[in-house]
């Protein structure tokens, strides 16, 4: 019954968010343990789990991977609650924990995160509001400031720099927009002052003549845990073996990935196989020579072996329920599985 | 005031609909148009009141219009043409609001024509209310309120069941003679053109010429009490359109 | 009977027995409507009172689907804090003013189209062109042209309302009875008077028919038009539902746009049992 109740929920769930979710939809199968589906957005902090199918690093676990396409975390998350969906990689949301406070994900590793040493995500303002005098995030007081939804991890940094710099939340005017896209749209036109974002897309922006950039967010959230690797409740308790094999393979890729973008210690031959690699997944529509550049650009580090920074995701589960997004009773216990990664 | 009709001939496309129509309406004279289906009886009627142009041949006004005459030359239709939205008064005031008749004098003329068709008690009416002969009064009620010279009366009671024709027909009998106005009178029922016309002209099939033109010189208000010599007249007229009414029912398939 | 009157030329006369007559069997039912009016709401109540008992008993899991007792009380927070008529008074405006603006300049452009012949060869192309884009696809687009304040959810709303409105519009001029046209032209009526006394009126049915249909289509693209930078709406408060996986907000919120929906078809209703009570 239980399984029926999960199926269920999948169908209303999904129907409810994006369409497209639908049309990637896979069923997950019943017993076979090695045959899993990874939910993947078409973003560069992706790429350690595309290379890790590439690489083979998967299939050395037993693991049979098929990669489900997302257009947003939100749908990916609804999909691992369902089943449909074994493992994701994204930030925390307050969809998110909402879904772990009803006790059907959990978050099992930790991804990208900010480091000091590391160019990181960035403040960026629209040349309108630089002209009219914002040149540093202190300035944003009064502004306005673009997130995805209530509860992104964008209404996450924008209250973060607003406590660092010692003015009220409420004095950055939040806009949401629903899309990155969106936002950058907004942006570019001066309709919002403000916005922060990964590296490589906020070098993409301040290279035109629109975008300013004026602070990093490892300012304000040090050690930042941007995204983390997350499961079903179902995976993390009955299935442990699945999910350390997972991460496993996946800690490979990362390293793989650490070492070819961000320490750049790896042979320029390996890296550009890499970024081949990768481009079978992302940017599919711009030849190689195009999206290689894009693929190297601004990338983050990820945490070695999947290791997850829990106090900082305790700092952003705390900011949640500070804002009144997430129910009170929600803990980290039951948010946070750390029985297999190492955590600090 | 007269209206003279020389030579209309008329064509929509390769089919040619009328041609050479001539003749002449005079003051206080009915003239019945009847001839088979797909004639172009109702066209010429149009030509008539200026709805469409002939391709060629003329229709013209002899002598000045009634005083006070709104609109000299009136259609009372097939259909009605009421607004269904507005009531018995308000289908007739339509027709003075745009002379600038409006209050009293609005009202006195409404009150008139209302009670000249007997219709005084139905002013607050809805067209949906009405049966089709009160509907046909409403129709001959606003034409009588623009004081026309000529009425053009396009089929005005083949709408209607045979009791009501009869009725309306002894209707406009008394009006005509009260009010003695002129008017053309298209139909394909030799009945009400009998019952009707001083004057019957005949159309031939298509494309319509004048087949024959009958006289009848029997007063209007005798004609109920005549019925036998009305009959034969009838049939005379019968006569003369048989052949063309059958010809033109074999035709009529590749008109529509 | 022509069989009959082949062999005499009156009926056959045989005595009836009518003993053996029994009545014609009726076969004249179904197929018709009856008015019953208590039907719907015990519909909604009993599928109101089983959802509520599944989600009790936990037949349905919460996660599937939140209890209707939920869904109520998350409307009853919105109530308590007032935001309730934050939300709706920030979603009603923009519903108000879209709305009204788009079908203005939809009759306006619908009267033109089938008025004026030139109008017609040049703007109709441009609706037929216009009007399958989804409008939320123009999202980007609306940011830029129209600003994230209320002129893009605004325009939104009204761009959505336009189009059916001025096809329902100029669909009705041309509906209207030709002879009634002609009528007036023989009356010697001016063009405005035959435009404003008689295509109008006999347009207006389809008008309002119009506007049930865009006044829905203007509740379905509240949602869209609050995704760009809307802090108070019922459609941002769903959309925000939604990203927190809030379902009881999620479901209190629907419910608030059906009922909206609801009252718009009622009064549309009797808008169209006043103006077109001429009707039979």
């Amino acid at each position: 019954m239980l399984k029926l109740t999960r199926r269920k929920f999948g169908t209303v769930a999904l129907a409810s968010t994006a369409a497209a979710v639908v049309g990637a939809m896979t069923l997950s199968p019943a017993v076979a343990a090695d045959k899993i589906n990874v939910g993947i957005l078409s973003l560069a902090s992706h790429s350690p789990s595309i290379i890790a199918e590439e690489r083979g690093y998967y299939a050395e676990q037993g693991l049979e991977v098929e990669f489900v396409s997302f257009q947003a975390a939100q749908p990916m998350a609804v999909a691992i609650a369902s089943g449909d969906v074994d493992f994701g990689l994204t930030a925390i949301s307050g969809g998110l924990i909402s879904l772990a406070d009803k006790g059907v994900i959990k978050v099992v590793g930790g991804a990208l995160q900010e480091y000091d040493d590391i160019e990181g995500q960035k403040v960026i303002v629209s040349k309108k509001a630089h002209d009219e005098g914002v040149k540093t995030p202190a300035d944003l007081k009064g502004r306005t400031f673009g997130i995805t939804t209530t509860g992104s991890s964008f209404h996450y940094m924008a209250h973060k720099i607003a406590d660092k710099e010692g003015f009220d939340r409420a004095e950055i005017k939040l806009k949401p927009l629903q899309k990155v896209p969106a936002v950058i749209a907004a942006l570019k036109s001066g309709q919002i002052d403000a916005w922060s974002i990964q590296p490589n897309i906020a070098d993409n922006l301040t290279s035109g003549p629109d975008v300013v950039e004026i602070g990093s967010i490892s300012d304000y959230i040090p050690n930042y845990q941007v995204t983390t690797v997350f499961t079903s409740t179902a995976n993390a308790t009955d299935k442990q073996d699945l999910v350390k094999r997972f991460l496993a393979a996946l800690s490979k890729g990362i390293a793989d990935y650490n070492a070819a973008f961000v320490d750049k210690t790896m042979s320029e031959e390996d890296t550009a196989e890499l970024v081949k690699a990768i481009h079978k997944y992302l940017y599919t529509d711009q030849p190689l020579e195009k999206a290689d550049p894009q693929i190297r650009a601004g990338a983050m580090r990820f945490n070695e072996n999947a290791r997850m920074n829990v106090a900082s995701i305790e700092d952003q589960l705390e900011w949640f329920k500070s804002e009144g997004l997430v129910p009170e009773g929600v803990t980290m216990d039951k948010l946070v599985d750390t029985s297999f990664v190492e955590t600090f | 005031m007269e209206l003279i009709l020389r030579n209309i001939t008329h064509s929509y496309g390769e089919t040619e609909v009328l041609e050479g129509i001539s003749f002449n309406l005079k003051h206080g004279e009915i003239v019945c148009i009847i001839g088979p289906s797909g004639c172009g009886k109702s066209t010429l009627l149009r030509f008539i009141g200026g709805l469409e142009r002939p391709d060629s041949g003329e229709v013209l006004l002899a002598g000045d219009p009634p005083s006070g005459s709104l609109n000299p030359l009136t259609y009372i239709f097939q259909d009605f043409a009421l607004l269904p939205w507005r009531t018995v008064e308000g289908n007739v005031s339509l027709v003075l609001e745009d002379h600038g008749i409006r209050g009293e004098r609005a009202k006195a003329i409404i009150d008139d024509v209302l009670a000249r068709t007997k219709l005084s008690d139905f002013r607050k009416a809805l067209p949906r209310q009405l049966s089709g002969g009160m509907k046909q009064r409403v129709a001959i009620a606003r034409a009588l309120s623009v004081n026309p010279a000529v009425m053009l009366m396009d089929e005005p009671l083949s709408a209607l069941d045979s009791q009501t024709r009869e009725l309306l027909m002894d209707d406009l009998v008394e009006l005509w003679t009260r009010e003695r106005f002129s008017a053309c009178y298209v139909t394909h029922n030799l009945a009400e053109a009998v019952r009707l016309g001083h004057r019957i002209i005949v159309l031939s099939r298509r494309p319509g010429r004048i087949r024959e033109v009958v006289e009848i010189d029997m007063p209007l208000s005798e004609r109920p009490d005549r019925i036998a010599e009305l009959d034969r007249l009838q049939r005379q007229v019968w006569q003369i359109m048989r052949e063309e009414a059958r010809q033109a029912d074999l035709e009529i398939a590749d008109v529509a | 009977m022509s069989h009959d009157l082949a062999h005499g030329g009156s009926p056959i006369q045989r005595p009836i027995d009518a003993a053996n007559a029994r009545p014609v069997p009726f076969r004249g039912g179904g197929f018709r409507h009856r008015k019953l009016g208590i039907v719907s709401p015990i519909v909604f109540a009993v599928i109101i009172a089983l959802w509520e008992l599944g989600s009790r008993s936990g037949i349905i899991s919460d996660i599937a689907l939140p209890a209707p007792s939920a869904a109520l009380a998350a409307f009853m927070d919105l109530v308590h804090t007032g935001m309730l008529w934050k939300h709706l008074g920030a979603s009603l405006y923009r519903l108000v003013l879209g709305w009204t603006l788009g079908s203005l300049l939809g009759v306006a452009f619908g009267l033109a189209i089938g008025l004026f012949s030139l109008a017609r060869a040049g703007l109709l192309p441009l609706v037929s062109a216009l009007f399958p884009i989804p409008k939320i696809a123009l999202l980007p687009l609306f940011i830029i042209w129209f600003g994230i304040g209320e002129g893009s959810k605004v325009a939104t709303i009204l761009f959505g309302t336009f189009f059916p409105t001025v096809i329902a519009t100029y669909g009705g001029v041309d509906n209207v009875d030709r002879n009634l046209i002609r009528m007036g032209q023989s009356f010697g009526l001016s063009w405005l008077s035959i435009v404003r006394k008689i295509i109008i009126p006999g347009a207006l049915p389809a008008i309002l028919s119009g506007f049930r249909i865009s006044a829905s289509i203007a509740i379905v693209l509240l949602v869209a038009a609050e995704m760009i930078g809307a802090e108070f709406g019922i459609g941002s408060y769903i959309l925000m539902a939604g990203s927190l996986f809030a379902l009881d907000q999620l479901i209190a919120g629907v419910a608030i746009l059906s009922v909206m929906g609801l009252i718009i078809s009622w009064a549309i209703g009797r808008a169209e049992r006043y103006f077109l009570n001429w009707r039979t």
